[in-house]
């Protein structure tokens, strides 16, 4: 009887006999294919899973990795060993046969009735000057107390990595203290003038330094050059050579003086030390100035946890990488991801507008073009990897092979534009991209009602002005998001960059006080391959791990905001065309 | 009428003149698309071609001797191809200008009126030695000695050969450039010969060779005398830094002794004199172990020309792994020694034959083998000169002497492969400049099996680069495309499933407010950057799926059963219900049921892998425990439960859907249940009962598709690329049966048609082309993949269909060999022509999912 009001439920116009409804009944259960239904949903449930648990690992990693962790002091139960370290990340493992035997009943009790496993902790013990490792796993079950005592520091330095240790004594300005009679404040005055005369020396060995060098290789590049234009022993040759002589005697004399201002600052920074033991009582003696930030890690409140946070991030986003690019920042690399981004736009925009034109306004429907649209897809299918091997042979290798025979002939054979660089890396992703704006031009311009045009043409207008003046602003928007998506998709590309510019560190940016200011043929950072270089170069992949991941981070979110911003960009253009039709 | 033709008129010279500008540029431009794409295809292929070309040779002299000289011994040649030295049989030596044939002076070898029998060459370095009739050797020294000099440094006087060079009759001067001058000279010397023939009888044939290093070099010279004895002789010289003075000791061991009525052909040794070869005339070899220097034995014997062929030259290639013969009969054939289970020789090593190259029309006279590859010169006794590659079998040039008379006295092969000079007997000779770049690559050399030295058998294989001098670039790109293959089958193995499955739900059965928000995210996932998946997959999946592998397993089971028993779960709901949670609240349970059965799975991993594994998954890939039956049974459930499927459908689906038919709605839902749990089980026994059989002649898993665990494995590869590969699919996919006009699902629905009748009958058949275009498309873009491979896959080049095992593809062997290779070396240019063959592959599938959606445009639109 409780079947009828679901028929009528399922199908309110079922009033048929009772047969037919059974019948009608019937069938649904196994046409509404439930069970596919399930397999179908499942799979759109768990692709979704999949991606929002990416997105929420890399986020996860990424916005944690720069709060300051408690450090823990781990007494083991073999009485002797005692270590100091930030807990990174705990796991289970399966204990060997040897570990077991020497595991307490309870714990080879509890061991067993995990089927086997136990649980350990990964910690970042630091010191790598001492300890000749970073990280250290312990056992739960080897350990006999933990204990986070308010005094120990967690130190980031120039070299050896973060150090982990109490202070001991502090030698300021020539004045040893202990650690009990040290006043915070006086110390951390005292270490922000040690880290500004530090970045006080850096400039002056870069910028000072560096220009003296430069302005003497352009010397002696010219005397070559004239060399090679003129003849060796010719006068013009003499008088280039003359030139150099008194131009290096000036330079030297500048030289000296850096040096010497420099070399003061260097002896009053030998001044300032700190002597820090470590969790067994082992001392290391850091510069004041080599120390880049020092917090007492288990003694922070919140405040000034979102402090230490907040200026790593600072950093992160503001210096320059150090530690074999496993710890500072990431300047240099968004740059030149920046950098490498405009070149591209500015090298792609106009191939992929004036090709969506040719499809669009100018060529006849024919077989010319559909050939051309094959080979835009083609273009857009091929791996970028062989655009980066095309990249390499033609542009740097045959182009600008070709160049350097041309225009510097003085520097062979070291390449200037005969190798990867900037300008090299932008044209290769410029050919990879290309295609997505020819695309989304193409879109665009169709979208252009005919009426619009056709009454441009009816008052008098040429074609071309029809293009520049009314058809190309209507199309504005869709070219605008074709850019921007090639954009994206060039801002993530690292395949081809490896072949053609991109460096794990370059000493240089590409953009500098020295003229002509853009430097094309250098070779740059890039954030996609700082990943890959971190994460699978470094000495240890384990001390890059939180780099990477924040790195990824920034990657991940320049990349979307590039693509909401293009999906913005078109809403809202679109919009303001909307009414446009006539 | 004639004012608006006025105005026309009026129009502005500029504009005109501009609208023309832009009618070309733009016309240029588009069609610029063009050239690029054949540009880019040419510009690879250019690169990729001198690959295959064999080499070119061009004449660089044809003159003659004044004096004729008599038959070589021995030839040398310097590393400028400025000189030609000749030792002739009568143990005179004879040295000319290559380049005008003008006779340059050396000193005369004076042995003290012995008579010289036979010479000896050290494969590195200047040494030689001289073996003489009364049954002593000596060693000795062969220099090019060569200055560079400023032109103002060149003595006056001195006679104008020609050919920019100058001569004191015993140096040549050549000039370099305008400010640099060579001179080039030969120096010979030889220490004072030592008897190693107690009675005196002739030494027949010489093996030297220098080892050890430069401060205490170690001399092994093998001996045959007149009467079959071999002799293996060691000098250590050691040189006393205080007095300056050097001691040598020599030691000499006796080998047992041959068979009598030998012709001694020659005698080869390695470097380290551990195996001693001689070669009787007919093509008879006695291998020598002698590795213990006082006890040598007789290894091996065997007839290099089984017919009547005899052996006329042999002689080792670089890295002295493989030997070359030539017989009277023009056969040149590579052997090399390699361990064999079988050999029925007393060491396990037996010499095999790796190549039968090209044969000569004539008996081989000449043998020199290159200083830098497996490269080597032959010639004939009809006056060929080939200049051939041992390994990829090829003949790189073909030379000829001059006609008449063909017989070849001398044949000199210049150190860097790039000439050679051969002599005839009538003092006539013909010098060679030859540019052979790429002696080790073919077609079949690049794509087919390849027996390389010290391999035991024909292989593919790349190894592009290894530590040691003598080593052997193999370039297959075999290994690579089988990588791209299986990386990207395993791929789309996981993604395929996922994106189209989940793009049919998507398009047909969700609610559009999740479809709003769904399908942008799964766009934007299109754009995540392939290096951070690349990582995430190396760094973060790898150490946590080897940590999980069996539970990772076991979702692949438990993943679909949960979903399917959810939904006959599901069925179970009154339809009031069912009808009011349709949308949103279903969708939500689906995502509980995911992340259920993945608990469920984890949570089981642990029994799993005691009742499948013998409880250690890691062990039993390795083959140590545990039976088979269990994974084949794993293996075996899919085909089991069709089997089953499909017997039902014939045996009972009729009688069933009538059952069905005849009860209310919870009644059916429950029988329906029954029914799959009946199948379930059933095709849980057939799977076990075809592992048992499987077993039982043999097959296991673990010998192809499984096997030993390695962290960055294929598994993993699949995983991250399919991340990639899903957001492509699945827009494509999506956006194809989105495509589908309305009208069509409007009029199925109309018809009493429930949604999934229409997805199935009505709207997947139409959009099929699409969907099919989108899998390609996908395939596309897992074949080109980089960072992910790199990063993920192992990069260890392999055959091997093993998921847990690495790979190297294509594309990730570029990234990582490119940037270290020489510009327009071997690898640089195998280096493009893998980029080439990822671009015509890449090619192929892009241009067939073009003309496939194409196709499923022009229908959508008919319909």
């Amino acid at each position: 009887m409780d079947t009828v009001p679901i028929a009528r439920d399922d199908n309110p116009t079922d009033r048929t006999p009772a047969q037919s409804a059974s019948s009608l009944r019937a069938t649904a259960l196994s046409a509404y294919g439930e069970p596919y239904l399930w397999g179908l949903g499942g799979a759109l449930a768990l692709g979704v899973l999949m991606i929002v648990g990416l997105l929420f690992l890399v986020f996860w990693n990424g916005i944690a990795t720069f709060y300051p962790k408690p450090i823990a002091e781990i007494r083991l139960t073999d009485g002797a060993t005692i270590i100091a370290g930030e807990p990174i990340r705990s796991e289970l493992y399966r204990p060997a046969a040897d570990e077991r035997g020497r595991m307490s009943p309870e714990a080879q009790r509890a061991m067993d009735a995990a089927d086997g496993h136990a649980n350990r902790t990964l910690y970042r013990i630091g010191n790598y000057d001492l300890y000749n490792e970073d990280f250290s796993w312990v056992s739960d079950h080897t350990v006999a107390s933990v204990a986070h005592p308010a005094d120990y520091h967690f130190v980031e330095r120039l070299e050896w990595g973060p150090l982990i240790g109490r202070i001991k004594t502090a030698t300021l300005s020539g004045q040893s203290r202990s650690a009990a009679d040290l006043d915070r404040a006086v110390l951390d005055q005292a270490h922000d003038r040690a880290r500004a005369r530090w970045a006080r020396i850096r400039e002056l060995e870069r910028d000072g330094i560096g220009a003296i060098n430069h302005e003497l290789e352009a010397e002696r590049l010219h005397v070559r050059k004239v060399a090679l234009t003129d003849g060796e022993g010719s006068s013009e040759h003499r008088r280039a050579t003359d030139e150099l002589a008194t131009r290096s005697v000036e330079l030297q004399a500048q030289y000296q003086r850096l040096v010497g201002e420099a070399n003061a600052l260097k002896a009053e920074n030998a001044r300032n030390e700190i002597v820090f033991a470590d969790v067994t009582g082992r001392e290391i003696k850091v510069p004041l100035a080599g120390i880049v930030r020092m917090y007492p890690a288990n003694a922070l409140n919140v405040f000034q946890a979102i402090g230490v946070y907040l200026s790593r991030w600072w950093e992160f986003l503001s210096d320059e990488p150090r530690e074999a690019n496993t710890e500072g920042g990431v300047l240099p690399a968004i740059f030149g991801t920046f950098a490498m981004t405009l070149l591209l736009v500015v090298a792609v925009t106009p191939f992929g507008v004036i090709t969506a034109l040719y499809l669009r306004e100018y060529a006849k429907q024919g077989r010319l073009v559909a050939a051309v649209r094959i080979s835009v897809n083609n273009l857009a299918g091929v791996p970028s990897i062989v655009y980066g091997v095309f990249g390499l042979g033609f542009f740097a290798y045959l182009v600008g092979g070709s160049i350097d025979a041309w225009f510097f002939q003085e520097r062979l054979p070291s390449p200037t534009f005969g190798t990867g660089g900037l300008l090299w890396s932008s044209l290769t992703l410029a050919i990879l991209t290309v295609p997505v704006v020819i695309v989304a031009s193409e879109e665009a311009l169709a979208a252009v009602p005919l009426s619009v045009r056709e009454g441009s043409l009816a008052c008098g207008a040429s074609k071309w002005q029809t293009i520049r003046r009314v058809v190309l602003p209507q199309a504005m928007p869709g070219i605008m998001t074709g850019v921007i998506l090639a954009m994206a998709r060039g801002a993530g590309e690292v395949a081809p960059l490896m072949l053609v510019g991109v460096v794990k560190l370059a000493p240089e940016l590409p953009i500098d006080g020295i003229f002509p200011f853009l430097h094309l043929e250098r070779s740059f950072m890039h954030l996609g391959f700082h990943i890959y270089d971190v994460g699978f170069q470094s000495r240890n992949s384990e001390a890059g791990k939180p780099m990477v991941f924040v790195t990824t981070l920034l990657l991940i979110t320049l990349v979307a905001s590039m693509n909401a911003f293009a999906i913005v960009v078109r809403n809202r253009l679109k919009k303001r065309f909307a009414g446009a039709q006539f | 009428m004639t004012a608006l033709a006025a105005a026309r008129r009026k129009t502005r010279q500029s504009v005109k003149i501009i609208d023309r500008i832009a009618d070309s540029v733009i016309t240029i431009g588009g069609l610029s698309v063009i050239v690029a794409v054949i540009g880019i295809v040419a510009f690879l292929i250019s690169v990729a071609i001198p690959l295959f070309t064999g080499g070119e040779a061009s004449l660089r002299r044809d003159a003659r001797l004044a004096v004729p000289p008599g038959r070589a011994v021995a030839t040398f040649m310097d590393d400028h191809k400025i000189l030609a030295v000749v030792l002739e049989e009568g143990g005179r030596l004879r040295a000319f200008h290559v380049a005008t044939g003008t006779e340059i002076a050396v000193p005369t070898l004076d042995f003290g009126g012995r008579r010289l029998t036979s010479f000896g060459q050290s494969s590195m370095g200047d040494g030689i030695a001289f073996g003489f009739a009364d049954g002593s050797v000596t060693v000795g020294r062969l220099r090019f000695g060569t200055v560079v000099l400023p032109t103002d440094q060149v003595p006056a006087g001195l006679r104008d050969l020609g050919e920019r060079a100058l001569s004191d009759g015993r140096s040549v001067y050549v000039q370099i450039d305008s400010a640099q001058v060579r001179k080039i000279e030969v120096d010979v010397d030889f220490d004072a010969p030592q008897p190693i023939a107690e009675d005196g009888s002739p030494i027949v044939a010489l093996g030297y060779r220098i080892a050890g290093t430069v401060e205490r070099p170690s001399r092994v010279l093998a001996t045959v005398d007149g009467r079959g004895v071999v002799r293996l002789s060691r000098a250590e010289s050691r040189r006393n830094i205080l007095t300056g003075q050097t001691t040598t000791r020599v030691e000499t061991s006796r080998f047992p002794d041959l068979p009598a009525a030998l012709t001694v052909a020659d005698v080869l040794l390695t470097e380290s004199a551990d195996q001693i070869y001689v070669a009787d005339t007919t093509g008879i070899v006695h291998r020598f172990d002698s590795r213990d220097f006082t006890k040598p034995v007789l290894a091996e014997s065997i007839d290099l020309f089984p017919g009547p062929e005899n052996l006329t030259v042999i002689d080792f290639l670089i890295g002295e792994q493989s030997i070359v013969a030539g017989g009277s009969q023009g056969s040149v054939d590579v052997y090399a020694r390699l361990q064999r289970a079988d050999a029925k020789t007393v060491d396990g090593y037996q010499m095999i034959r790796i190549h039968r190259l090209e044969p000569h029309a004539g008996a081989v006279r000449h043998l020199q083998p290159s200083h830098r590859g497996k490269a080597f010169l032959t010639a004939d006794e009809n006056g060929a000169v080939w200049f051939r590659h041992s390994t990829s079998q090829q003949v790189l040039v073909k030379l000829e002497v001059a006609p008449e008379p063909r017989d070849v006295s001398a044949l000199a092969l210049s150190p860097r492969d790039d000439g050679a000079v051969a002599l005839a007997i009538d003092g006539r000779y013909r010098a060679w400049d030859m540019n052979v770049p790429h002696p080790e690559t073919t077609w079949a050399s690049i794509f087919g099996h390849v027996w390389y030295e010290g391999y035991s058998e024909p292989s593919y294989t790349w190894q592009s680069s290894s530590g040691t001098d003598s080593f052997e670039p193999k370039f297959s790109l075999i290994p690579l495309m089988f990588g791209t293959f299986k990386a990207t089958l395993y791929s789309l193995l996981f993604a395929v499933p996922i994106a189209l499955l989940g793009a049919i739900y998507t398009s047909e059965f969700v609610h559009h407010r999740v479809r709003a928000v769904v399908k942008p995210t799964m766009e934007m996932m299109a754009s995540l950057p392939s290096v951070v998946l690349g990582f995430i997959a190396a760094l973060v999946l790898a150490p946590w799926v080897e940590n999980w592998i069996a539970a990772i397993l076991l979702v692949f089971v438990v993943l679909p059963v949960s979903l399917v028993a959810a939904a006959y779960a599901w069925q179970l709901i009154p339809q009031h219900y069912a009808l009011r949670l349709q949308n949103i609240p279903k969708f939500s349970l689906m995502f509980v049921v995911v992340i259920a059965a993945f608990w469920i799975a984890f949570a089981l991993g642990q029994v799993f892998e005691a009742l499948f594994f013998a409880g250690d998954l890691r062990a039993w890939l390795d083959g140590k425990v545990g039976s088979p039956v269990p994974f084949l049974v794993l293996l075996g459930l899919p085909v089991a439960l069709a089997i089953t499927l499909t017997i039902f459908d014939r045996v009972a689906a009729e009688r069933f859907a009538a059952a069905l038919k005849a009860r209310p709605r919870f009644q059916a839902a429950l029988l329906d249940l029954g029914r799959w749990l009946a199948i379930l089980a059933a095709s849980v026994v057939l799977s076990v009962v075809i592992a048992w059989m499987l077993t039982a002649i043999g097959v296991d898993a673990r010998n192809g598709l499984v096997g030993t665990y390695v962290q960055r494995n294929t598994l993993i590869v699949g995983f991250a690329m399919g991340f990639a590969v899903v957001p492509i699919i699945y827009t494509i996919a999506e956006d194809s049966l989105n495509a589908v006009p309305p009208h069509l699902r409007a009029a199925s629905l109309a018809c009493g048609a429930t949604p999934w009748q229409t997805a199935t009958s009505v709207i997947l058949p139409t959009a099929m082309s699409g969907v099919f275009a989108a899998i390609m498309v996908g395939m596309g873009r897992a074949v080109g993949e980089t960072m992910i491979v790199v990063m993920a896959a192992g990069n260890t080049p392999l055959l091997d269909w093993n998921v847990f095992n690495g790979l190297r593809a294509l594309s990730a062997n570029i990234a990582v060999e490119l940037p270290e290779a020489v510009k327009d070396s071997t690898l640089f240019r195998m280096l493009f022509l893998a980029a080439l063959v990822l671009f015509v592959m890449t090619f192929a599938i892009n241009t067939g999912s073009e003309i496939i959606r194409q196709r499923f445009r022009r229908r959508a639109a008919q319909l």
